[in-house]
């Protein structure tokens, strides 16, 4: 990498250091967003320097757990990885990563980086650098305010990965058919992953579906069985657009929840193509702790807290259905409207709240607390069991006291309130 | 008075992209608290419209270009005409964000043909052009039409490209107090004709503003209704207020 190079992560690094001695924040970002200044390909001449070459990460939901799921198996390999642990996924974060990985002569000591991307920004970041990997997870309707339709997405998406050389790899979830047609476009050569698993059908279907129909022809799909949302075994009936056979299958022992299960699915599949060991991935998985906020347990007061972030519908359901089934009764609902939750709070009505059992006791807070309580009354909660007040912390506290010992709070926070939550709970923070 | 009723949910798997059925939920919960039996009637495009025909009360939502392409073909041969004439007897139906554009008469995209509507309402649309911003936000707007509702808040969030202009069949619903209404420019929101209303609030519009679902409900049940414990709605309503 030519000396300037190095040079602008020096100065980005130095900069970021006495910000951080000064109390201002090391900053997820910004150190990027300094060096992006100075040089805008750095990300490309950067990411050549990584010997093992990148993965990344992309999908609606599950990239911060898939993308630590990934890092933790290629650590247990040896492997010295850079990577987005905080979430700061568009170019900026990922530029920052790197900035703090580098040491004073800015060189790399990491081999691999693996780092998640936002929806938005893949595009771009496609644009910088070759991947040899790119895993895509799902595509749901998120935050219609900020990223468009998933149509939208999807066709941005498909355009990207057609100007990908032979070399990327592409590992993808075949259980979507919005991520399938995607990867059709892509050159290099497609490794699938999916659930076989009838037991876990739904038998009710989702309301919150986005790729029902045939992305060829138009025609309605048919399948089955689906797992969640519009996840499951599908076809087209009218052309030969079909789910392909997953390579990658099974039931990995690591976190709850089906959501997960193809979360670690991803993890291994995109391994398997590294040539990582199934013995090094399952010790591996079996150390796994979650990433902040994602079935993060925390205790306070020797209560237990469960965290589920939920940032729209589909991982919202997935959640709910993962409580339900550790059958949860306590509930704190945090809602929240704020740039990186999603303006347009919408949303809040395609999930089905309605599984929520009587018997629960309901705490909602949020910027749109009132929205929330008011969805959970349509949903067929009583209003007597919901405790709802702006005051995050005093609600927090409410519930918090109401729980009996030995019982567990189930948090369901939008992306800030969860951050929110954790620094209420914890005293820190973490971004 | 009638005690049951059929809510139709036009295209529910196509046209619904954004909490949409926030909107039939209010509807349904509404009769129910009222003890008026409430049916959710999906209509979409395998639905033959004799099953459409024997609902009291209609709502379609928003959509996605492509799912609205899909939807659009079964909507101006099929289902449109008897819309039309169902909303021309008085049916009371709401018609929300994309469902608004296209029971209009035409949507001029900025670049391409003119996409017809189904006519039910006299409007157009017209996108002014990919420069244009997007009208994205939250919403407030004093109603206008239907005359007993005149005054009353309604809070919302809007997100679309097109702009409407109203022709003189149709009356407009609200003035604008927050965001951009039908074009930002007149300072309306939304259209009235008979008993149907379209507006650009969109995604779940009736929970947060029960006096229109009561309206739309009693106009379904022909009797004025009971009133109901909206505490919580009145609050969530308030809450969301941009303030002035």
């Amino acid at each position: 990498m030519p000396f300037l190079y190095r040079f602008v992560i020096i100065i980005a690094k130095g900069i970021s250091f006495f910000s951080a001695r000064l109390g201002l924040g090391a900053g997820e970002t910004w150190p990027g967003e300094i060096a992006l200044r100075f040089k805008p390909d750095i990300l490309t001449r950067v990411s050549e320097e990584l010997s093992e070459g990148v993965v990344l990460v992309a999908g609606t939901n599950g990239k911060t757990t898939t993308s630590l799921l990934i890092t933790t198996i290629l650590e247990h390999a040896g492997r010295v990885v850079i990577h987005n642990a905080t979430g700061a996924n568009l170019v900026n974060g990922i530029v920052s990563s790197l900035v703090r990985n580098a040491d004073w002569l800015g060189r790399f000591t990491a081999d691999t980086g693996v780092f998640e991307v936002d929806e938005n920004s893949l595009p771009q970041v496609l644009s910088f650098m070759a991947p040899s990997r790119i895993v895509i997870l799902n595509l749901f309707r998120d935050q219609l305010d900020r990223y468009g339709e998933v149509d939208v997405i999807t066709e941005k998406w498909q355009k990207a990965l057609s100007g990908l050389p032979v070399s990327t790899q592409v590992i993808a979830n075949s259980d979507d058919p919005g991520v399938v047609w995607v990867t059709k476009s892509a050159p290099g050569t497609v490794t699938y992953f999916g659930v076989n698993d009838k037991a876990a059908f739904l038998k009710k279907r989702e309301h919150a579906t986005d790729s029902m129909f045939c992305a060829a022809c138009g025609s309605r799909l048919t399948y089955d069985g689906i797992y969640y949302s519009h996840i499951g075994l599908w076809r087209c009936p009218s052309c030969s657009n079909t789910r392909p056979q997953p390579e990658v299958t099974g039931k990995p022992k690591v976190l709850t929840g089906l959501y997960n299960r193809y979360n670690a699915l991803a993890a291994i599949a995109t391994c398997r193509t590294m040539g990582i060991s199934l013995g090094t991935v399952h010790k591996a998985l079996a150390s796994f702790t979650p990433a902040f906020g994602r079935q993060e347990e925390l205790g306070k007061n020797g209560r237990k807290v469960k965290l589920f972030l939920s940032k729209n519908p589909a991982g919202y359901n997935a959640s709910l259905r993962t409580v339900l089934e550790q059958k949860a009764t306590y509930f704190l609902f945090v809602l929240n409207d704020r740039i990186p939750d999603g303006r347009d709070v919408s949303w809040i009505w395609d999930v089905d709240f309605e599984t929520i059992p009587a018997s629960a006791v309901c705490y909602v807070s949020g910027d749109r607390v009132y929205d929330m309580a008011l969805r959970l009354k349509y949903a067929g909660v009583d209003t007597r069991r919901i405790t709802a007040g702006q005051d995050l912390a005093s609600v927090l506290h409410q519930a918090l006291t109401a729980v009996p010992s030995g019982e567990t709070l189930y948090v369901l926070p939008t992306y800030s309130a969860m951050l929110e939550v954790r620094k209420l709970l914890t005293g820190r923070k973490i971004l | 008075m009638k005690r049951h009723i059929q809510i139709a949910w036009l295209y529910p798997d196509l046209m619904s992209t954004y909490g949409d059925r926030g909107n039939v939920f209010a509807l349904k919960k509404r009769s129910e608290w009222r003890d008026i039996e409430a049916k959710i009637v999906p209509v979409t495009l395998e639905t033959s419209v004799s099953v459409l025909k024997r609902c009291d009360i209609i709502f379609m939502g928003g959509a996605q270009d492509r799912q609205q392409k899909i939807a659009g073909d079964d909507f101006l041969q099929n289902k449109g005409p008897v819309v039309q004439h169902m909303v021309e007897k008085g049916m009371p139906a709401l018609f929300v964000c994309a469902a608004y554009q296209f029971v209009g008469k035409y949507y001029k995209p900025y670049q391409g043909d003119r996409i017809p509507g189904a006519g039910i309402f006299d409007l157009v649309t017209e996108h002014p052009g990919d420069q244009a911003k997007r009208c994205i936000g939250n919403t407030a707007a004093a109603i206008i039409n239907p005359s007993e509702l005149s005054g009353t808040v309604i809070v919302g969030f809007e997100n679309h490209g097109g702009r409407t202009r109203l022709g003189v069949k149709m009356k407009p619903f609200a003035r604008v107090i927050a965001g951009y209404g039908n074009n930002g420019e007149d300072g309306y929101e939304g259209a009235v004709y008979k008993n149907a209303i379209g507006c650009y609030f969109h995604g779940p519009f009736l929970p947060k503003n029960p006096a229109i679902a009561d309206w739309l409900l009693a106009r379904a049940v022909g009797d004025s209704l009971a009133p109901l414990n909206d505490d919580l709605e009145r609050t969530a309503n308030e809450a969301v207020r941009p303030q002035s």
